[in-house]
């Protein structure tokens, strides 16, 4: 029977060994696990709770769990200084071998820096933009840390294989990134559940052109559409990505003719305006159009949506020989230390800072509350993942999401603007 | 702590609607102890909630409840909530409460029949959810038995150390 990409992932990794298709429920094989050791849940707490009176007894592949001390890099307190102190006792106790101790960063996009991610895996990882990966070609989604914990213990988890949905981008690439509004006009246009508990194919005559660096932002946002998984096909650029960063053999994944989705979703990227998500769901959006003339305070560009090499080179281009707009904050926050080398070697930085933005330490604390609150009654656009009421301090602020452009253009104003009415040359 | 599938729930009803969001379930970003998640669970969508809900109580939501980031609706349970029943539920918010065998139903037309205030029996046995006072109706999705065995275990932890402690036995190595 023709098969999806989700239900060729899951037959493959299936413990049973049989060929399972959307609905069944299966035990699958783990080939990765990105694992945050710390944070709300520490694993150690779960292992106590699950009756290891001495924590975990044991990882149950040293080699295939990644722990990176992402969100809390530099320590912003003591508490978690002290979290983090734990987590190195934990790792050097297990046997765990990859562990990205004294790098501050994202942990998706070390996950792919490093080449930890190949195609055709089924990587888990214990935070809901684990999906990212699938830009190269895996199968890779978020689990519970309940989840985590039997995963480390036996490489092993439940899964129900996913529905699927074909999403084909059609149109050219512009000279800027767009898969930021590609994802808000999909949850804008089809909701943003339409993909709940779905597997996304991205396909179409724009996915060749499309950078490494959208298909991560594409990916990773899929699961602000409700997807388990978003995955694209391999190509040239995939395999050059990856064999640039691993030397494990890897088999792609693709579908087969006729597999059968549960949606077909087209895109015309080409008539496709800049969008962006008012507050305070991802869901509520419009064009940018729209909210023109909206002021800002506060300008951002980073997360693991969009904190990648190319959408801070377009910051750059629209910020060259200009001044941020007075009062404005932009913040710039590079996804990790390998995008911040590529972004200062590339004098993206210089560039940056001359124009008065503020380039801080890579990691998650750009889209939380940890870096950059706001106050009562200011606003926010900004590239990162979510909008939610007090994402950023205040929940009496404002936040709207846009793609990096978008910001850029705002952070230049003042205000939210469509990006072709002061940039010339779009 | 485990969770009987078997029993019947009745309570008063909190209503919320869409897309309620696990930064608003959980705020551990600002409120970093349960202490204070409990004081300030939902806050955002219902001021009153984290003053006024009591034990017992079932909390009705729309679509794709629990969005966001992963994370546990352990604080509903710690304020009280006897069940979660939604028109459906984000992917991973629904994990997470079958991981910790929290009770939550996947109940389509609940919003229609459910009252704000009002009580509302749940049924997992005979699939339903009832309006006590209208006496409306909404079927709820079962779940397969492989989810309902994690249920029975009392969560994903209490199951994943079973296996362990088994396997162990097994090989003949002594455990604590």
């Amino acid at each position: 029977m023709a098969q999806t990409m989700a239900e060729k992932l899951l037959s493959q990794h299936n413990l049973a060994g049989e060929a399972v298709s959307a609905g069944d429920f299966l035990e699958a094989r783990i080939d990765g696990a990105m694992c945050h050791y710390h944070a709300a849940e520490p694993m150690h707490d779960l292992a106590l709770e699950a009756g290891f009176q001495d924590g975990l007894p044991r990882v149950w592949d040293p080699d295939r769990v990644y722990v990176l001390l992402d969100h809390h890099q530099p320590t912003l307190s003591q508490k978690l200084a002290d979290e983090n102190a734990l987590v190195r006792r934990e790792v050097e106790r297990l046997g765990i071998r990859c562990f990205h101790d004294s790098e501050p960063g994202i942990a998706h996009q070390m996950m792919l820096d490093y080449g930890l991610v190949r195609p055709g895996e089924l990587v888990v990882g214990n935070d809901s933009h684990t999906l990212g990966y699938g830009s190269v070609n895996a199968g890779a989604t978020g689990i519970t840390r309940a989840d985590m914990l039997y995963v480390l213990l036996f490489g092993e988890l439940w899964f129900q294989v996913p529905h699927s949905v074909l999403v084909t981008l059609d149109g050219r690439q512009p000279d800027y990134p767009v898969a930021k509004d590609i994802v808000l006009h999909l949850a804008g246009e089809y909701g943003e559940d339409f993909a709940q508990n779905m597997s996304i194919e991205y396909a179409g005559s724009l996915v060749p052109q499309l950078s490494i660096d959208s298909r991560m932002c594409l990916s990773t946002h899929g699961v602000e559409l409700g997807a388990k998984f978003a995955m694209f096909d391999a190509d040239q650029k995939t395999h050059d990505f990856v064999k640039a960063r691993s030397a494990t053999p890897y088999t792609t994944l693709q579908a087969d003719r006729g597999a059968s989705y549960a949606k077909q979703i087209r895109v015309d990227v080409d008539r496709m305006p800049f969008m962006v998500a008012r507050p305070h769901q991802f869901g509520n959006v419009a064009p940018v159009d729209d909210v023109r003339g909206v002021r800002i305070n506060q300008a951002q560009i980073g997360s693991c949506a969009n904190g990648r090499f190319e959408d801070i080179e377009i910051a750059a281009r629209v910020l060259k020989g200009n001044k941020v707009a007075k009062g404005v904050r932009f913040l710039i926050s590079p996804a990790s230390q390998q995008v911040y080398l590529q972004c200062l070697k590339a004098g993206l930085v210089e560039t940056l800072i001359e124009a008065g933005a503020q380039v801080i330490t890579p990691g998650c604390g750009i889209c939380q509350p940890r870096v950059g609150f706001l106050s009562d009654g200011e606003v926010c656009i900004t590239s990162t993942t979510r909008n939610f009421r007090g994402r950023k301090g205040s929940q009496k602020a404002d936040i709207y999401l846009g793609g990096p452009l978008t910001v850029a253009a705002a952070a230049l104003t003042g205000e939210i603007v469509n990006p072709k009415e002061v940039i010339s040359g779009l | 702590m485990g969770f009987d599938l078997n029993q019947v729930i009745r309570g008063r009803v909190w209503k919320f609607g869409d897309s309620i969001e696990s930064d608003a379930i959980n705020p551990y970003y600002r409120y970093p102890t349960m202490e204070e998640l409990k004081q300030h669970t939902m806050e955002v969508y219902r001021p009153e909630f984290p003053l006024q809900v009591k034990p017992g109580d079932i909390l009705v939501a729309g679509r794709n409840f629990g969005c966001g980031s992963s994370r546990p609706g352990l604080v509903l349970r710690e304020v009280g909530i006897a069940a979660i029943v939604a028109e459906s539920v984000s992917r991973l918010f629904l994990r997470n409460s079958i991981s910790r065998a929290i009770p939550i139903f996947i109940a389509p037309g609940v919003s229609a029949i459910a009252d704000d205030g009002g009580t509302l029996e749940v049924d997992y046995p005979r699939g339903l959810v009832i309006n006590t006072a209208s006496g409306a109706q909404a079927r709820i999705s079962k779940y397969p038995a492989a989810i309902e065995h994690i249920y029975a275990c009392g969560g994903l932890l209490q199951f994943a150390r079973a296996r362990f402690l088994r396997e162990q036995e097994a090989a003949g190595v002594k455990t604590n």
